[in-house]
């Protein structure tokens, strides 16, 4: 463990000085210019938001939008970042939509007070399961997790006196900022956003600090990771506790949304585990912005396709994202991101030339 | 003890349903190495073909299977070809790749069927046998039956004839295997194409049994890699071994511990063995080695 604690009292490492005549796309950003690009990225994920502040259909899609794009940029920090398929995120994400559920209906206990709590509680249990599963590698990694989401899933329904079984949970309606239930859905939308603002910005923080490095370092080859001194389990722990925590605190949000919880809504794989790993791989798995391009892309689509066909072709909907599954796994491996990464590196080419 | 010999007689047929649908994954997830969470849709498949061929011509499920089983063997070998090939080394995307034929293959099909359920109806389902005392359901001693020839066919297969022998090479050394001339590339395409046909004939022998539903693949898919990775990967034997203890853990946990919790508990036993011995119970050591490497 010690070697990756040493990282707060070292200086960062340095970035690299804009040499002239580099390719741009080689320079490391300074951190200014990350910065920079974050308050672009999110003011431009915001206007949305002010463009539809009066119509409670596109608020609806834009909290979902922001929620999933918070979800799925939570998942890329292990999944993306690390390299570490996780299809068990569901456990976490229904481990801070129950618990919420229960201190709200239980106790009346504000979600604000238990979101950090309950998603520290979430880290910890995601760090005890994937202690042994982090032995596992690839293919046998993500079978394992998926085993956990059906384990769990299983439970959920069991424990019918915590969890209201397969009845599910739901929480009265009591307005109030103290309460996390508001009247008007800008304010759900306006509070999803301010999520994946927190989780993106965790985000460009980690891309440039020795966890992240670290991290990208085992995706790329555990081995070599290891032989350079990496404690690797440990990077991948610190990865997943982040990641899970983050997973449970929009599971809070989620809750305090819709109001009621049930196994369904909170194991089903297409809709939550796989779903967010779905989104990131869209807009490109291991970027930054991926995830909420991915969400911004597919959740107002999946949306409309619903709302047309929900009648006419039940399953249209899942069934073309998971074409669209297969397709970018073999056409679009770096998602639109990657797509934009390359036509603006061959104009580049061509300017240069 | 009347009541212990009953669940163990009911939990052993339950195993010959869990090795039938797991013995095709074992093939392709075994040999060809590839993470196919699109096996139990292969399953689903077959169980459809088997109901249209009953439904349409009055075809026995029995007889259809010659028919289904090849066709979704086809289908199999057409992913191969077409998505698994270009992404045979990039484990990662085959999971997103595969996982999307699940989702596509389970809505079109829920697109086509609107959501009704079906069953195959008639005598064939209903007729039980009893010995002594015990009530067995036809169908399901036929299931166990199919299932240990199969099993044997598959044995016989890879020991005897040549195709067998070149892909038993490809799983224990693809490197080897190839500079012995055999087209590696050639061997993963068929042993593809039966292990999708192992699953469309599970689907039809299957279709006495389950009520047919585009989610039906559901029930199968986790089972079948708990089998595979609990017999050994690449084993036949330990495939139908692990389908037997499955299934009578699965019986066993049912009626002593909770109906609601009896798969809970062998997911948990699956992933005691994917941590603690992940070659499995028949599998060769260091069979697994491709997916897991310790760590220090």
């Amino acid at each position: 463990m010690s070697s990756i604690d040493g990282g707060k009292d070292l200086p960062r490492p340095a970035a690299a000085p804009a040499r002239p005549g580099a390719p741009r796309h080689e320079v490391i950003a300074t951190a200014q210019r990350a910065w920079l690009t974050y308050l672009g990225g999110m003011a431009l994920a915001f206007l949305p938001f002010v463009a539809f502040i009066n119509d409670a259909h596109w608020l609806n899609i834009l909290a979902l939008t922001y929620l999933m794009g918070g979800l799925a940029a939570s998942w890329n920090i292990i999944g993306g970042f690390g390299g570490q398929f996780s299809l068990g995120h569901g456990v976490f994400f229904a481990i801070g939509a129950y618990s919420t559920a229960i201190f709200v209906t239980r106790w009346g206990v504000s979600p604000w007070l238990t979101m950090i709590p309950i998603a520290i509680f979430a880290a910890c249990v995601a760090m005890l399961i994937s202690w042994p599963t982090f032995r596992l590698r690839g293919p046998f990694f993500a079978i394992a997790t998926l085993a956990f989401n059906e384990v769990a899933f299983v439970l959920a329904n069991h424990a019918e006196s915590l969890t209201g079984g397969p009845r599910g949970l739901s929480i009265p309606f009591k307005a109030g900022l103290a309460n996390m239930i508001f009247r008007d859905r800008w304010a759900y939308a306006l509070l999803m956003f301010a999520f994946v603002a927190l989780v993106i910005a965790l985000c460009v923080w980690l891309r440039r600090s020795r966890l992240g490095y670290y991290l990208l370092a085992v995706r790329e080859d555990e081995d070599a990771a290891r032989a350079a001194g990496i404690n690797v389990l440990g990077v991948k722990l610190k990865g997943m506790a982040l990641s899970a925590g983050l997973t449970a605190i929009g599971g809070t949000l989620f809750t305090m949304y819709l109001r009621y919880i049930d196994p369904p809504t909170l194991f089903t794989l297409p809709e939550v585990g796989v779903k967010f790993a779905l989104l990131s791989l869209i807009g490109g798995i291991g970027t930054i912005w991926g995830p909420l391009l991915g969400a911004a892309l597919i959740v107002p689509f999946e949306n409309w396709l619903r709302s047309a066909y929900a009648d006419s072709l039940p399953g249209l909907s899942l069934a073309i994202l998971g074409l669209l599954m297969v397709l970018a796994a073999l056409f679009m491996k770096r998602g639109v991101m990657g797509v934009i990464d390359d036509l603006l590196k061959r104009r580049r080419g061509k300017g240069a030339s | 003890m009347d009541i212990f010999f009953t669940v163990l007689v009911f939990g052993l047929l339950l195993g010959g349903i869990y090795g039938l649908v797991s013995i095709g994954l074992n093939l392709i997830f075994g040999v060809v190495r590839i993470v196919n969470f699109a096996q139990g849709e292969l399953v689903m498949f077959g169980m459809y073909g088997g109901f249209f061929a009953w439904h349409w011509w009055g075809i026995n499920p029995y007889l259809s299977v010659f028919l289904v089983a090849p066709l979704v063997g086809l289908l199999g070998v057409a992913i191969q070809r077409l998505v698994i090939q270009p992404l045979q080394h990039e484990p990662n995307m085959q999971i997103f790749a595969t996982f999307g034929l699940l989702m596509l293959f389970q809505n079109l099909m829920l697109m086509v069927s609107r959501g009704e359920a079906y069953s195959v109806g008639g005598q064939v389902g209903s007729t039980v046998l009893t010995v002594g005392d015990l009530k067995l359901s036809l169908v399901r001693v036929v299931t166990l039956v199919a299932a240990t020839l199969i099993t044997i066919g598959l044995h016989l297969f890879l020991a005897r004839t040549m195709t067998g022998k070149a892909i038993r090479a490809v799983t224990q050394d693809k490197r080897a295997a190839r500079a012995m001339g055999i087209n590696v590339e050639k061997t993963f395409l068929i042993t593809f194409g039966i292990g999708a046909a192992l699953a469309g004939m599970a689907g039809v022998l299957l279709t006495p049994i389950y009520s047919i539903t585009p989610g039906v693949g559901g029930n199968f898919i986790l089972a079948a890699f708990a089998v595979v990775v609990l017999g050994g990967l690449g084993s036949v034997w330990g495939a139908y071994l692990g389908g037997l203890v499955v299934g009578i853990v699965e019986a066993f946990a049912g009626f002593y511990i909770d109906p609601v919790l009896r798969s809970a508990v062998w997911f948990v036993i699956f992933l005691i063995v994917l941590v603690v011995k992940p070659s499995g119970l028949l599998g060769q050591v260091g069979a697994e080695e491709v997916g897991f490497r310790e760590q220090h």
